[in-house]
């Protein structure tokens, strides 16, 4: 490597580190918007053309703010704690491609900041490693509101990482790589949502509890525990809280595109040929917030020992199911041959189809039953 | 269990919830004893929002006083005005004329449903279904819209008084109150769309804050709570005001006696009371008075919007000031002294959104109440509290608490 | 507790969410409910008495408040302060012999009840909507006469410019 590799590499950190924050920005913002949308509200309207600066409004705001220190707070750890929180989400998304390439100054420069082998295990060690930063800033605040935050939130984000990881062990089985660049590769005929959807969706929902979203915001839940882990925060630091929450909004949203929604693949005119794997990635980590925007309109809050249960009794064993079966699905051809195998797996899924319309017709309804 | 873990079983964490907290209602403050997250123990602690407005009744004549109780349960203004002037009206041995008694139970059963829509967008909230709350504002909203146009004001307003009510429907109110009770029921739809059969709402509500009958009785809680345990107590029904025995509507009930079937309740009891608004607004088809005839206890004010605002008429200040020296009279001793109740004491109770509000009101035959005291349902309904929240989670007492409605304002008065 | 759990199966629950997503998309298509204030001001209700009150004239220019001090009587707030004074016969402030010296409304007190205009024998004393009151001391709370004899301004009017 020469100077202007490293040169190109500082750049490409800078570029995507300032993109993100964009990107963030223009999230919350659009958060703000839709959500404002679907409440026959406005939302935000005066800070620059729509609101569409609010956030920025808001950052310079809580920078200026007084950031208290509780008395009984342990300070080092108190202080180090929303940095924890907010670097493991920028760290995750530097393994995710949002484009192709571009040549600058005779060198091919790919839209990803690193690609190693192990691409999908960076994003689940990130993943796990910003729940430190909520466990260390609910026990530091010495107080304890963030304290039973901080205990359900480390109890959630553990629980729901085996399970978004089994969503993940699928989609690598059936791709055969670690590496998130292949994965993308993998999907040029057909995205992997449409073999995988189970996993998909189990990705979806484990990654509305990895990223504390409603209706799995427990650790925050304004109403139980007025903010959870960041009761005691304020000023700048709550800021870097909020921040690493959208980050990481972002990267799963990403993580998301990438396995299942195809990359930055698209349809794309021969002009500018880097742009448009660019917008296509855009367009889709959009899409996917915008569902997550929407069930937060929709959904109240599960309670917290729904919500384990949720995950360890649900979730867990269908993903498990699903490891299985994707399993079956990629080695049995090679064992049988392709028509046994499709033929029996036609079968298998007729009859869940089946099974699944006819049990609640067969299930004699209570009298007592809720609802009407 | 071992010895040791037993002893570690018995550390349990205090927590204060409230009076500064985003789900209580305003100011009530809960002292729970937490084991884990399971509550131990829950104790209510009230009294950060008394206003003192009992004791300030007592100070200002008998018609000054509806301006001060229709502050205490500020969710259900209509109600609190309500019991009231039916409470001095009896000690004073008078009815309201009939129009004015049709108004009242307009107004209330309006009222009821924008209180009852509270409840939906705040406990929507509480729950983390934050469209809920802002549809059930929205559509609060249209009912504050029309208590403005009919009484000048969106609360507390102020508007029944002793002997009938301050003034009739404006030009042009009865359509607005029909678009309402024809856009209203699509809305409540929608709500149950949204809620009723959500698996996450009924995990959160179903079984969860049991009150069961007998509980509920001996803790003297009334309203949607004790008529989710399959009481049917009603005090429209059971003892009528204002002619409520000639309306048409049903008492819901439920067995389940948990927040579901409050829930469930109040969204029915929104239905009820759309259909009393709309025999209401037949009944008015027929004009009248709005405030009794006899000049030594009528308020004298004959409202009119001009251009300067809201103020006495024309006509009638020319009446009192230049035909009638002895309305003038009228006029003066009425506001200077207020009326005379006879003496006495008697016990009013109205249905509100909450339960039953009752006024107790003692009069010693002055100008001014002897003693006003508000029987306020949220108040008594908040004992039960521990008994419904105790042994369930944290998460259940907000849900718990959103199903009993307390209004703060009338709890502490 | 009680053992009454719901029943959700699967395909009732995805139903439930889905209609429920559904009426959340619906509700995009719906007008939005925010009045754009100061942008747009949504005009108060002719009845609407959530604002200051208004000292009324005569049309030759005669004050209309006597100084009975029924609205002082009347308030349940106690937020009126009215002195009244006999008229100079040869420049009389009102018609008849009494005017009001001193008139003050104290708006930290005032509930907007409107029972003061009720009681005014001689619509002297108005409410109107002007609900842009706003002070930075107790002291200017307190209207004096002047001030309430003044007509409000339309609501919007930017408080630089009603200063003067």
């Amino acid at each position: 490597m020469d100077l202007l590799d490293w040169a190109l590499l500082l750049g490409r950190v800078a570029v995507v580190f300032a993109g993100l924050l964009v990107t963030v920005m223009l999230l919350i913002w659009m958060e703000r918007k839709v959500i404002a949308d679907m409440q026959t509200r406005m939302g935000p309207m005066r800070a620059g053309p729509r609101g569409v600066l609010i956030t920025l409004a808001d950052g310079i705001k809580l920078f200026f703010k007084e950031g208290i220190v509780p008395a009984e707070a342990d300070r080092p750890v108190y202080l180090i704690a929303p940095v924890i929180a907010m670097l493991p989400a920028f760290l995750a998304f530097a393994v995710i491609p949002f484009g192709t390439s571009v040549t600058l100054f005779g060198r091919e420069v790919p839209f990803q900041l690193a690609d190693p082998s192990i691409g999908i295990l960076w994003v689940l060690a990130m993943a796990s490693l910003g729940v430190y930063g909520i466990v260390l800033a609910g026990w530091s605040s010495g107080s304890n509101y963030p304290l039973l935050g901080a205990v359900r939130s480390s109890a959630q984000i553990i629980s729901y990482e085996i399970g978004m990881s089994l969503a993940l062990v699928a989609v690598l089985m059936y791709s055969g790589s670690l590496r998130l660049s292949e994965i993308v590769e993998a999907q040029a005929r057909v995205w992997n949502v449409i073999p995988q959807f189970p996993a998909f969706v189990v990705y979806l929902i484990a990654g509305l509890a990895e990223t504390n979203r409603p209706p799995f915001d427990l650790p925050e839940a304004e109403s139980e525990l007025v903010a959870g882990f960041h009761t005691e925060y304020s000023g700048i630091r709550f800021a870097l809280f909020y921040l690493g929450e959208y980050v990481n909004t972002v990267t799963v949203a990403s993580v998301a595109v990438t396995l299942f929604l195809g990359g930055w693949r698209g349809p794309a005119p021969d002009v500018l040929p880097w742009v448009w794997p660019l917008l296509w990635f855009l367009a889709k980590v959009l899409a996917v917030v915008y569902g997550y925007v929407w069930v937060r309109a929709t959904l109240p809050r599960i309670r917290f020992d729904r919500l384990m249960a949720f995950g360890w009794k649900v979730l867990i064993p269908f993903g498990l199911v699903w490891v299985l079966l994707t399993g079956a699905i990629v080695v049995l051809p090679d064992v049988y041959g392709r028509g046994p195998v499709v033929a029996g797996a036609a079968v298998v899924f007729g009859a869940l189809v089946l099974a699944s319309v006819a049990a609640p017709l067969l299930r004699p309804r209570p009298a007592a039953e809720v609802g009407r | 269990m071992s010895g040791r873990a037993t002893e570690l079983r018995q550390e349990t964490m205090i927590v204060n919830m409230g009076p500064q907290h985003p789900s209580t209602h305003g100011v009530l403050r809960l002292l729970l004893e937490l084991d884990g997250e399971t509550v131990v123990s829950c104790r209510p602690i009230v009294g950060y929002l008394h206003t003192g407005i009992e004791k300030n009744t007592e100070y200002r004549t008998w018609q000054q006083g509806v301006t001060f109780v229709t502050r205490a349960d500020y969710l259900s203004p209509f109600f609190n005005e309500l019991a009231y002037a039916l409470a001095v009206e009896r000690l004073l041995g008078i009815e309201a004329p009939p129009r004015a008694q049709v108004l009242r139970v307009l107004f209330c059963e309006l009222n009821r449903i924008a209180s009852h829509l509270v409840w939906l967008a705040t406990s929507g909230m509480e729950l983390g279904a934050v469209s809920v709350m802002l549809y059930g504002f929205r559509e609060r909203e249209a009912i504050l819209d029309i208590f403005e146009m009919a009484t000048g004001l969106r609360m507390n307003h102020a508007y029944v008084r002793i002997g009938g009510v301050v003034m009739d429907l404006p030009p042009g109110g009865e359509e607005r109150i029909r678009d309402f009770c024809d856009m209203l029921p699509g809305r409540i739809r929608e709500y149950e769309r949204l809620l009723s059969r959500n698996p996450i709402w009924l995990e959160r509500n179903v079984g969860v804050g049991v009150l069961p009958a007998e509980e509920a009785i001996a803790l003297g809680v009334t309203g949607p709570t004790l008529r989710a345990a399959g009481v049917a107590k009603d005090v429209r029904r059971d003892e009528p005001y204002c002619g409520y025995e000639t309306y048409d509507f049903e008492v819901v009930t439920r067995e389940a006696a948990d927040c579901y079937a409050r829930y469930e309740i109040r969204i029915e009891e929104m239905r009820q009371s759309l259909r009393i608004v709309e025999q209401c607004l037949e009944r008015l088809r027929e004009p009248g008075p709005v405030m009794v005839e006899d000049p030594k206890v009528a308020w004298p004010a004959r409202l009119e919007v001009g251009p300067d605002g809201i103020g006495n008429s024309p006509a009638y200040v020319r009446h009192i000031m230049e035909e009638s020296m002895e309305a003038l009279i009228h006029h003066f001793k009425m506001v200077t002294e207020g009326v005379r109740v006879p003496a006495g004491e008697v016990y009013q109770p109205v249905e509100s959104p909450r339960g039953e509000l009752g006024m107790y009101v003692v009069s010693d035959g002055e100008h001014r109440p002897y003693r006003v005291r508000i029987r306020d349902p949220s108040f008594v309904n908040l004992q039960a509290l521990p008994t419904m929240v105790e042994g369930g989670l944290v998460a259940d007492v907000i849900a718990v608490i959103a199903s009993v409605d307390p209004v703060m304002g009338g709890v502490d008065r | 507790m009680s053992e009454r759990r719901p029943r959700v199966d699967l395909s009732s629950a995805v139903g439930a969410v889905a209609s429920g997503m559904a009426t959340i998309l619906k509700q995009v298509f719906r007008r939005d409910v925010t009045e754009p204030y100061p942008h747009v001001i949504v005009p108060p209700p002719p009845r609407s008495h959530i604002g200051r009150h208004r000292l009324n004239r005569h049309e030759n220019g005669l004050e209309k408040c006597i100084g009975c001090e029924l609205c002082a009587f009347a308030c349940p707030a106690d937020a009126i302060w009215v002195e009244g004074a006999e008229n100079d016969p040869e420049h009389p402030v009102s018609p008849g012999e009494r005017y009001a010296k001193d008139y003050q409304i104290n708006y930290l007190r005032c509930i907007m009840c409107g029972l003061c205009v009720e009681a005014c024998p001689t619509r002297a004393l108005t409410l109107t909507s002007y609900y842009e009151l706003s002070f930075t001391s107790r002291e200017e709370a307190i209207w004096t006469k002047e001030q309430l004899l003044e007509p409000p301004p339309p609501l919007g009017t930017d408080p630089v410019d009603r200063e003067g």
